[in-house]
């Protein structure tokens, strides 16, 4: 053969395409690595500067590895489905929805959803990511099959939290925004229902400063163990409000501290424990007389609650304390100090009840605390601003 | 079949179909490919540099109608390691110590105007000087039901008062507060004389339309935040015999025997010192010392001190309750002491059941001086208001001489707005005297409170 016949560009230009295709399968066996056998055996850190997913194996306390998910994304909140098979988070500077694959530890899809995507949430069967919209006021719908945004919700003010059912049939969805909280029906992905959660003070006329200038509604609606009730707390209203989720009706209202941000609930089922920002305070709901059993001091800035070894650990964000309480004798037993001049944000319990996995932000770490001996561990160098952590079938899987 | 993924721009990303080549078409099937790559690389690199001067134009847009590109940087505390030769290393090194500095870093963030705003504000409230102001005014009248002398018989009292708060951070853990009081006014006290006052605010009352240093304090905590200490010009009630339900003046009784214990003995602020341990468990502890006369020459003149351990419970898990005893001691020269206790008990999450009782030496008497006092606060939506709150109080003052006070007052506060209260209260109070008579009275009045 004479290969003067053939310019030499293009036969390079052939040769090119042709170890490409040879080359192709290898680059994707490599890239297709398995890296996590037990998704179970991971702890999921969100960091948001670093604009990454972090996964740090249980055991020994390493970042396995991360996924990089692009520059200023902001990552807000991670949650693995649950089949331990995907982690989806959104970037709330990109406005999108990503999927990462968590065996291999790779980002598979990016879904543009709408403006500033926070909070989230998958469907029991895990066929469905509703990924809230807060500056969108909508909540987008991701088929987690075909991995494409099926349908945009509108209808929202500022929708945060979404919490589903146990049989999957509807998703409630707390706006920060507004004093109702929003009933979606999964089979339509349509908004069935605005729950009206409590009456603002006819007096409430004589301060329009109060209500007008900045509305604290409903950040989360939290579901008890037996899936019957929900429990919404009104920041401006100073509520928790008890929802039938057979009849999607306030049966009830509680009357908390100032600025209740959510209820958490007792890993137990027998009580909610509720964050009031705005008298530094905790009330403890009895589940079962849907009574405040006790309201105690606590601090300032709270971000999140956590269950375990028989107590309740409560974030003060800006203090750098985790201020512990005795769930059987229901009183203070005393707070951990984290560290000085940190912001600490949430954080998971690990499936066993025994210990938490705390973001601290400005040091780039997760703290580990054993919740029977109170012992801290300092995992640094997490990535950049962790802002929450997450772990598989966790009780205390929750965000800001 | 192979399937050759090719991005056009513009197009959908499809595979485009390949047949399996043989030796002969392979060379046809390259130069046809080759020569429609080159026509497809001028047509899509047209495309390309139009989608680049797309994108720029839409950067500079971008731009020039934002302030999100500045980087954004953060000073934070590192540990470091310094060696002899004064180099500095991450990590420990033979013969280096370990030294705290501070440097600053970059953060990989893109804040949005509101967020830059809402920091920077933050920033400047947190190292001004915070102002607050609470402002009273108490209108009372007085009608005597029993007893001959009628002096305070149908008159009306009105009292104003005015406090201004100044608080700093001066250190880490570390404040400065200072309560600066104007009073103005004539309490019902003046001219009924009771063995406690009718209105507390009379208590703040040193020189009419002055104004005066209530309180300045330094406070620091120490050992991770388990020790407050206090030291300046104090109000040791602040600290001692506290109660959640009949504390405070400004929002809750308005009598003083429903405000603070009368054993306690404490009759002026002063010169003083608190310190407190309170590791957030159930219990805590504090001890103090207080001076509490305005014409001292010395801190040993009229000096009290003060030691209170406190628990807090919750019984049948009904609510929490706090459970206080308390010790005074004075070196008024009289050698006088005191005890007492103070509790609040959640009945329900809205019902409050307080009890006080003191117990006081007395220097004319071997008898002492017994106070009491119980009663009821309701809140937690049980008015018409979600905020509100009422109570009915009962106190009794049995001191060791034949004077005796018994008062029974009820309020009801009017939560109008986030700063402004309205509080009515009806008092009955019964004084016996030195002579044996006893004089009774209805004091109705309303209280007006400003708070911001």
């Amino acid at each position: 053969m004479n290969n003067a016949k053939y310019p030499l560009t293009t036969i390079n230009l052939f040769m090119v395409i042709v170890f490409t295709f040879l080359l192709l399968p290898g680059i994707s066996l490599a890239d297709k690595e398995i890296k996590i056998t037990d998704p179970a055996s991971v702890v999921v850190i969100v960091n948001r500067d670093s604009n990454d997913i972090a996964f740090m194996d249980i055991k020994t306390n390493k970042i396995i590895g991360r996924v990089f998910l692009g520059k200023n994304v902001n990552p807000h909140m991670a949650m693995m489905s649950k089949d331990g098979r995907w982690v989806v988070t959104g970037g709330t500077r990109s406005s999108k929805a990503y999927i990462i694959d968590v065996a291999t530890l790779t980002l598979v899809k990016e879904i543009p959803v709408g403006f500033a995507p926070e909070h989230l949430a998958f469907s029991p069967d895990g066929r469905y990511y509703y990924q809230g919209n807060p500056d969108d006021d909508s909540v987008s719908v991701i088929d987690m099959v075909s991995m494409t945004e099926i349908k945009r919700i509108p209808g929202f003010a500022e929708p945060l939290n979404i919490t589903f059912t146990a049989d999957g049939s509807k998703a409630y969805v707390g706006n920060y925004g507004a004093h109702w909280v929003g009933v979606i029906d999964v089979t339509r992905h349509e908004l069935l229902k605005k729950i009206h959660v409590g009456e603002v003070p006819q007096i409430a006329s004589l301060d329009p400063e109060r209500y007008l200038g900045e509305i604290k509604g409903i950040s989360n609606v939290s579901i008890s163990n037996d899936g019957r009730y929900l429990y919404a707390a009104d920041g401006d209203l100073g509520i928790v409000s008890v929802i039938d989720s057979r009849e999607d009706k306030v049966i009830k209202q509680i009357r908390v501290g100032v600025d209740p941000w959510r209820a958490y609930m007792s890993h137990d089922g027998n009580y909610a424990v509720v964050a009031n920002n705005g008298d530094a305070t905790i009330s403890i709901i009895d589940l079962k007389k849907n009574e405040v059993a006790a309201t105690l001091e606590s601090g300032p800035d709270m971000m999140g609650i956590n269950f375990a070894a028989g107590k309740a650990f409560v974030i003060s964000s800006t203090s750098g304390f985790l201020y512990v309480y005795d769930m059987t004798s229901l009183t203070s037993a005393g707070r951990i100090k984290i560290g000085k001049n940190l912001q600490i944000e949430t954080a998971t319990t690990d499936t066993a009840g025994e210990k938490i996995y705390l973001a601290s932000s400005t040091d780039h770490s997760v703290y580990v605390i054993d919740g029977k001996t109170e012992a801290v561990t300092r995992v640094a160098n997490v990535g950049l601003y962790p802002w929450g952590t997450h772990i598989l079938d966790s009780k205390d899987n929750y965000c800001h | 079949m192979l399937y050759l993924p090719t991005k056009i721009p513009g197009r959908n990303r499809y595979g485009r179909r390949f047949n399996a080549p043989t030796s002969r078409t392979l060379l046809a099937s390259s130069l046809l490919l080759s020569i429609s790559v080159s026509a497809q690389a001028d047509d899509n690199r047209e495309q390309l540099l139009k989608r680049i001067d797309g994108l720029e134009q839409r950067v500079m847009e971008l731009e020039t109608t934002t302030v999100l590109s500045d980087p954004e940087t953060r000073v934070k505390q590192i540990e470091v390691f310094v060696d002899a030769e004064g180099t500095e290393h991450d990590t420990q090194v033979p013969g280096s110590k370990r030294r705290i500095t501070y440097q600053r870093e970059r953060v990989y963030r893109r804040q949005t105007i509101n967020e830059k705003i809402s920091e920077a504000m933050e920033d400047a409230a947190n190292r001004n000087v915070q102002l607050g102001v609470d402002a009273a005014i108490i209108i009372q009248n007085a009608q005597q039901t029993r007893g001959n002398d009628k002096t305070a018989d149908g008159n009306f009292y009105q009292l104003a008062s005015t406090d201004l708060y100044f608080t700093a951070g001066l250190a880490q853990y570390t404040m400065f507060f200072a309560d600066i009081v104007g009073l103005s006014g004539t309490p019902p006290d003046n001219e009924i004389d009771g063995l406690t006052l009718a209105n507390g605010y009379a208590a703040r009352l040193v020189q009419q339309n002055d104004l005066s240093l209530r309180e300045a304090w330094l406070m620091t905590e120490l050992w991770d935040q388990k020790v407050s200490l206090v030291i300046g010009r104090v109000d040791l009630t602040n600290y001692f015999d506290a109660n959640a339900a009949a504390n405070d003046e400004t929002s809750q009784f308005l009598s003083d025997a429903l405000v603070n214990n009368p054993a306690l003995g404490l009759s002026e602020n002063g010169a003083g010192m608190a310190v407190v341990y309170d590791p957030k468990k159930s219990f805590n502890f504090r001890m103090g010392y207080q001076q509490s006369t305005s014409t001292a020459s010395n801190l040993s003149d009229s000096l009290f001190f003060l030691a209170e351990a406190g628990y807090q419970l919750n019984p049948f898990r009904m609510g929490e309750g706090n459970y206080r005893v308390w010790y005074r001691e004075d070196n008024t020269g009289n050698a006088a002491s005191a005890f007492g206790i103070s509790i609040d008990q959640k009945l329900t999450a809205g019902i409050t059941l307080f009890a006080r009782y003191g117990s006081a030496e007395n220097v004319t008497s071997s008898n002492r001086d017994k106070y009491y006092s119980t009663g009821l606060q309701f809140a937690s939506g049980l008015g018409f208001n979600p905020e509100d709150t009422f109570g009915i109080g009962y106190a009794y003052a049995n001191p060791a001489t034949v004077e005796k006070e018994k008062l029974l007052e009820g309020y009801y506060n009017l939560a109008m707005t986030e700063k402004l209260r309205l509080t009515f209260n009806l008092t009955y109070l019964q004084e016996r005297r030195v002579n044996s008579s006893t004089d009774a009275y209805v004091i109705p009045g309303m209280r007006l409170q400003a708070s911001f």
